[in-house]
């Protein structure tokens, strides 16, 4: 179905922004923390979390996988074993319920299992909860946070919940209620740390 | 090999919002001090980022991880192993934590200093929280006030009074203990969603006020006022309107040359000799071990760190831990039940609130009805309440954060619809719960986990008591009573937990005049060693229904102001 062949276009074009990111970058490490399977799992996965719809952008099309691979490979280096882990499990429990990859299956079928982990239900994935709110949790920072760190594309977090933007003083005007507040849709680290650092 | 340095008057361990405001009085009263700290300069220009990742995600807001490698262990009771927090609420640099932290600068009521005597005159000895070690404070409000009003001035807060001098002032807050005169600023700036909370309590009857905070609402001493960005909360001001001591009196009392900071300076140990008397203190810098000798030394780290510094500092005349010949050293610990510790109320509006933008609970409202002893509490089976406060700044990781009240699920296409219509509709509030210590509530040292240099790091045993559950339950009430005369549609309140590390932790070295419950006298000095001075929550016997920086500060400088008139008998030269 169309749906389906534009949604794996994403995830392979998602799969590749992290070398394109690297090289721009010359003080971020050369090496990505995930592989290019796990980064297409990963990006199946927040894809259902925050999906394409009519209000915006999935969660890859805004380089929330890049956000989560950068930071497994410098601040939260120490969790990427069990991150690594997780990815696996679920990947796992994909096998074991449709005998096919996570990435691979209907966005029904996704969701289904994205619930049962979300629940505790997953049978066969002890930390299936914890595994989905950290999941959860790095795909908010990744749509919502400041694109210096990779992800947010095109401020499309920030568009999704009207956030007008980091700026460094506000007028009382900015503080009134009811009132459509100009986005200013900068990084705190101005133009040269905006998306692509 | 450690090397000795030149000795100096006064060592102060911890440049903070204590340490960083007793510098000033003892350097203007002609001692020499060395200001001993863990971390270093920050430069704002530089370090201070709209950045919610930075401040708030990855509490990056700091010089050296000292504290995020000594991160206490904690549990619920002397029975149960204690497992190691995540994080630690704290940071490293010169100015301390007053760079992060909320900037709220109350002065406690009178009632918080003498809790035990007017709750049993006013209900009897039956309403005391059972197994509690309450004791009324050696200090007054009344002793304390002139220091409030010094520091108010030195540091720069913006507030409106409610009680000068006996006469009522409802624009401030009338339940306020009287002071000698107004703030040297006026409160921070009003705005359309503080307004309208205001109206709301205002129809219930209740007294709402912008509440005190050391940032300039206009240009102060040669700093300026404050531009209201929205991230103030675990981030340092990029214009210097907050008032944290690396801007305010360190400086200042660099001035006078009689204070050398020595930065980047970990403190292991603070050495007493065989009289009982302590001479110095032990640092390690860049890997190199120093003794700075001291006639006097003031303990200014956290309330965690102070305890265990003591407790690490054995000795032939203390082998149980500097001053801790009484064991009273960790005990009487305890933490207000609000950071960290879930008793939050959460509200959703039909309508869009804007709270993006402000300097958190410095831009806010607050309702003290239902705090201290403000209320009759006959019949209701707890002491305290809480103080109320709506706030302005919200962050976008967070707003996105956000409960869903039932409405919508945690993720997918309907939780995008839910999150672009509410996050600009919701909000929470702050409630700081009246704390108090107890029997079974203390720190000690931990007997697995040990920080980098091989000590033990600090173990909380602590937890809920019925008291202060009570006290949070009834106060979250009044909350959802005020977010809905407000217009709420939707009210969820956290269920309190505990214990948890926080920003708002006392006792360990309680202020008494009992030297068989208190580790040090009325005036902030040790019962056992009689030139070692401790400063910080770490001498409250109460916590308050509020921040306690300002408190905290006013009785640095009353400790130093003490030291620097009974030099002779405190030092012994």
């Amino acid at each position: 179905m169309p749906g389906e062949i534009s949604r794996r276009a994403v995830i392979a074009s998602a799969a590749l922004v992290p070398v394109a990111a690297l090289t721009a970058a010359a003080q971020t490490p050369p090496t990505s923390a995930l592989t290019d399977a796990q980064l297409r799992l990963l990006a199946a996965i927040v894809d259902r979390i925050i999906p394409k719809d009519e209000l915006g952008p999935s969660a890859s099309e805004c380089d929330v996988p890049v956000y989560i691979n950068r930071s497994l490979g410098d601040y939260l280096a120490g969790e990427k074993p069990a991150f690594g882990e997780g990815l696996e499990a679920t990947d796992a429990l994909a096998r074991r319920a449709h005998n096919a990859a996570f990435a691979d299956l209907t966005p029904g079928q996704q969701d289904a299992l994205l619930t049962s982990m979300d629940n505790g239900s997953a049978e066969g994935f002890a930390n299936a909860r914890a595994f989905f709110n950290r999941v959860r949790r790095l795909t908010l920072e990744g749509m919502f946070g400041d694109p210096y760190y990779g992800g947010n594309k095109n401020f499309a977090g920030w568009d999704l919940i009207k956030y007008p933007g980091p700026r460094l003083a506000t007028t009382a005007a900015e503080q009134k209620m009811g009132v459509d507040i100009q986005p200013y849709r900068h990084s705190a680290y101005g133009s040269a740390g905006e998306h692509g650092h | 090999m450690v090397i000795n340095l030149k000795p100096v008057d006064v060592a102060v361990v911890g440049l903070g919002a204590a340490g960083g405001v007793a510098v000033l009085p003892l350097a203007r009263a002609g001692l020499k001090v060395a200001g001993i700290e863990a971390g270093t300069w920050m430069d704002p220009a530089k370090d201070f980022k709209p950045d919610e990742i930075h401040n708030n995600v990855r509490g990056l807001v700091t010089t050296v991880p000292k504290a995020k490698k000594e991160i206490p262990t904690f549990r619920t009771s002397p029975d149960a192993k204690a497992r190691q927090a995540a994080t630690h609420p704290m940071m490293n640099a010169v100015g301390g934590t007053s760079i992060h932290y909320h900037a709220q600068s109350w002065r406690l009521k009178p009632w918080d200093f003498k809790s035990r005597s007017e709750t049993i005159k006013r209900y009897g000895a039956n309403q005391l929280p059972k197994g509690s070690t309450l004791e009324d404070w050696p200090v007054s409000y009344e002793e304390l006030e002139p220091f409030y009003d010094t520091v108010e001035h030195e540091v720069g807060v913006s507030g409106k009074a409610g009680n000068i001098l006996g006469t009522l002032d409802p624009a401030g807050n009338v339940y306020e203990g009287p002071r000698q005169r107004e703030y040297p600023m006026p409160p921070l700036r009003t705005c359309d969603f503080l307004d309208h909370m205001h109206k709301a309590a205002l129809s219930l009857g209740w007294k709402p006020f912008h509440a005190p905070s050391a940032i300039n609402s206009q240009p102060y001493r040669g700093r300026a006022a404050c531009a209201y960005h929205g991230y103030c909360d675990r981030g340092g001001c990029h214009v210097r309107a907050k008032n944290s001591t690396c801007f305010t009196t360190i400086p200042e009392a660099q001035k006078t040359k009689n204070l050398t900071v020595f930065d980047k300076a970990h403190v292991t140990r603070i050495v007493a000799d065989g009289n009982g008397k302590v001479s110095g203190v032990l640092y390690i810098r860049d890997g190199q071990e120093y003794f700075q000798p001291a006639k006097v030394v003031l303990v200014s780290s956290y309330t965690y760190e102070n305890t265990r510094l003591l407790l690490l500092s054995k000795s032939k005349a203390y082998p149980n831990g500097l001053s801790n010949n009484h064991g009273q050293v960790g005990k009487h610990y305890f933490g207000h039940w609000d950071a960290q510790a879930g008793v939050g109320v959460s509200a959703l509006f039909p309508m869009d609130i804007n709270t993006w933008y402000g300097a958190m609970l410095s831009q806010g409202v607050t309702v003290d009805e239902w705090a201290d002893d403000t209320f009759d509490h006959s019949g209701l089976g707890f002491i305290g309440g809480a103080s109320l406060c709506a706030f302005m700044e919200k962050h976008p990781i967070a707003a996105a954060s956000m409960a869903t009240f039932g409405r919508a699920p945690g993720w997918g296409s309907k939780w995008k619809q839910f999150v672009h219509e509410n996050a600009g509709r919701f909000t929470g509030a702050y409630l700081q719960t009246n704390s108090f210590p107890y029997e079974n509530t203390y720190l000690d040292l931990d007997p697995e986990v040990k920080d980098p240099l091989g000590d033990p790091v600090c173990r909380v045993t602590s937890g809920p008591k019925e008291n202060e559950t009570r006290a949070a339950t009834y106060a979250q009430n009044k909350m959802e009573e005020w977010f809905r005369a407000a217009g709420a549609i939707e009210v969820v309140k956290g269920q309190p937990f505990g214990p948890a590390l926080s920003t708002h932790t006392y006792g360990g070295t309680r202020m008494g005049d009992n030297p068989e419950t208190n580790v040090v006298d009325r005036w902030g000095f040790s019962h056992e060693a009689p030139n070692l001075g401790m400063l910080g929550g770490s001498v409250f016997g109460t916590s308050g229904a509020r921040n306690p920086t300002l408190t905290m500060q006013a009785l640095a400088w009353r400790t130093a102001e003490h030291l620097a008139k009974n030099w002779k008998a405190i030092a012994g030269a």
